[in-house]
């Protein structure tokens, strides 16, 4: 197994980048691997947590000479984001790449969920999946209406497009969407990565959401950015309650440097265009530099030794963008009807769910159900991609007379 | 390949028609630049007969629209009608030289990074001044007149021998623009 922690990787002042090297060439999003996508859309989420992640650090740490260091790795993970962000291609437009981080949001959830050996924290991402599988349903249906487009042409058939947990069951109480957290000293090591990777990931969505919504003209499309990054919003809170809040920063700090280094080497294992996948063996190379220095800074500063934080066996196997088609009809079966009460799971609509539900919808539709609506309305059906059969959940199948029921 | 977009019904307005249209054209790029033999030759040419309609609507109705909105939109214009005749000159070739000769695969692919960026241009640079300035009962009007140029264009255009020096210009048979120009200034009245 591939162990980080044995390699130098990229001296830092050799990690500056100049304006040629930064402006990279975007992907073509006509000919491109859906899941080559998704893992650019991945990366800039994990490279924007590094960041926010930094300058809380630097706002926490009194020691001059470490802010300063953390100042120096922190540009360069700057540009790191900027060379990954800018990969996309101004051809594609906000909605497209709204359906690109939903695509993510659902493979990269499920892959994680397959793989996480502890089952409360499995149980976390079964849980999330199934909404951000809902999103890309509505998402597409706006697109459609907007753009008059197929989300067919984002995601190709490699993840199916259909209702997950219905959006508008997924407005919980806050206090509900808090769980319970691993113990840093007792957990597996990957579970560390896998929280992380996955908090990353949707903090980016609800960022991109919180930001880009407003740019529409559309009533419908305003609004349902609205909604769906409120939801977003609490699915940061959901996994970030996972993390154990008791790690130190010299801690999180390897943590992070670690986890980037497993995801670049995953990607650069599995990347179809050896175009990206250099930019992924570069950042590794980078990566694998931070990381030495986050070693020595928790040496230093800890009295710690790397190993005790993620162990010594090297990163877990490479995490993959491949079709979760079955594992998520599994769990559309079977978990559909939960939800979420104080840290646990319940399937009856309690109390504080339905006082929750009263103040925010007040009596309405909300947007993600307005959207099928209007799109049923104009298009005499609704958007899907089922092309493994019928829904396995008979409500949520679609009407007669559909063009894809 | 994904079936031809629905079209929903008479209340839909220029736009909406032009988004579809767009949508249509990108299928058609990527079922050419995806298939061979006759399946190339057909998806070629139904393309060429879809820029033909499309484009020839843009600038008929949709571009002079434009110019009477507020603000100076007359560069931003001539820069959608420059893209327009560079794709033109690119689909020349493309149509001369057929779909079996030398470097069609790189022509069309440049022609598909124009025809697109320049749709994706009007799409966020232009349509939605559309909506916020004509009444909307206008925009649906245009769409009748650019669904009549639709009807007149034909099937599969043969640029052939009566139109060897019109077809130069446009890519197919002056005739048939001059056809889709008449169906779309009688409809748009």
């Amino acid at each position: 197994m591939f162990n980080p922690l044995e390699h130098k990787g990229l001296a830092p002042d050799q990690q500056l980048r100049s304006w040629r090297e930064l402006n990279v060439d975007p992907i073509d999003p006509e000919a491109v691997d859906p899941y080559t996508r998704c893992r650019i859309i991945t990366m800039n989420g994990i490279e924007v947590e590094a960041i926010l992640f930094s300058h809380q650090f630097a706002r926490n740490c009194p020691d001059d000479e470490v802010r300063r260091q953390l100042a120096y790795t922190r540009y360069v993970e700057n540009q790191q984001q900027r060379v990954v962000n800018w990969l996309l291609p101004g051809l594609a437009s906000v909605l497209e790449t709204t359906l690109g981080y939903e695509q993510v949001a659902v493979d990269l959830t499920a892959w994680v969920a397959r793989h996480e050996p502890d089952p409360y924290l499995r149980q976390a991402y079964e849980f999330g999946v199934l909404e951000d599988f809902d999103h890309l349903y509505r998402y597409a249906n706006l697109y459609e209406m907007v753009e008059r487009r197929k989300a067919e042409k984002v995601v190709d058939a490699l993840t199916e497009v259909m209702p997950g947990r219905p959006t508008v069951h997924e407005h919980r109480h806050p206090f509900d969407e808090v769980r319970a957290p691993y113990d840093k000293d007792s957990v597996n090591p990957q579970s560390k990565l896998n929280a992380l990777t996955i908090l990353s990931a949707e903090q980016q969505v609800a960022i991109y959401y919180m930001n880009v919504g407003p740019q529409y003209m559309e009533p419908i499309a305003r609004q349902l950015y609205q909604e769906i990054s409120l939801i977003e919003q609490e699915h940061v809170t959901h996994y970030e309650s996972l993390l154990d809040a008791g790690e130190n920063w010299w801690e999180r700090l390897l943590t992070h440097e670690y986890n980037e280094c497993w995801l670049y080497h995953s990607f650069m294992e599995q990347e179809s265009d050896p175009r990206i996948k250099a930019v992924w063996e570069l950042h590794l190379q980078m990566e694998l530099g931070h990381l030495q220095q986050a070693a020595d800074l928790l040496r230093r500063h800890d009295g710690r030794e790397p190993e005790e934080i993620v162990g010594s066996a090297g990163v877990p196997e490479p995490l993959l963008f491949e079709p979760n088609k079955q594992f998520l009809r599994h769990l559309l079966a079977t978990q559909i009807d939960l939800n979420k009460l104080g840290e646990g799971y319940v399937r009856e609509a309690h109390e504080r769910f339905e006082w929750m539900q009263e103040q925010l919808h007040a009596g309405e539709k909300p947007p993600s159900e307005q959207v099928i609506d209007m799109h049923r309305e104009q298009f005499g059906d609704e958007y899907r991609i089922e092309t493994e059969g019928p829904h396995p959940v008979q409500s949520l199948r679609a009407a007669e007379g559909d063009r894809r029921a | 390949m994904p079936e031809a977009p629905a079209t929903p019904g008479p209340n839909e307005d220029v736009v909406s028609l032009l988004l579809t249209q767009h949508a249509r054209i990108e299928e058609l790029f990527l079922l050419v630049t995806g298939s061979t033999g006759e399946t190339r030759a057909e998806a070629f040419n139904d393309l060429v007969r879809l820029l033909a309609v499309h484009e020839t609507a843009e600038e008929e109705v949709v571009h002079p629209l434009s110019r009477t909105l507020p603000g100076d939109n007359d560069a931003l214009i001539d820069e959608r009608l420059a893209e327009e005749r560079q794709a033109k000159e690119t689909l020349k070739v493309l149509i001369e030289g057929g779909v079996d000769a030398d470097g069609f695969d790189e022509g069309v692919l440049l022609l598909r990074t124009s025809v697109l960026a320049h749709a994706r241009h009007e799409e966020r640079y232009e349509f939605p001044r559309l909506r916020q300035h004509v009444p909307a009962d206008r925009l649906r009007q245009l769409a009748t007149a650019v669904r009549a140029a639709e009807a007149a264009a034909p099937t599969r255009p043969h640029p052939g021998a009566e139109s060897a020096t019109a077809n130069a210009v446009v890519g197919i048979p002056l005739t048939v623009i001059d056809r889709i120009r008449d169906a779309i200034r009688s409809a748009a009245d």
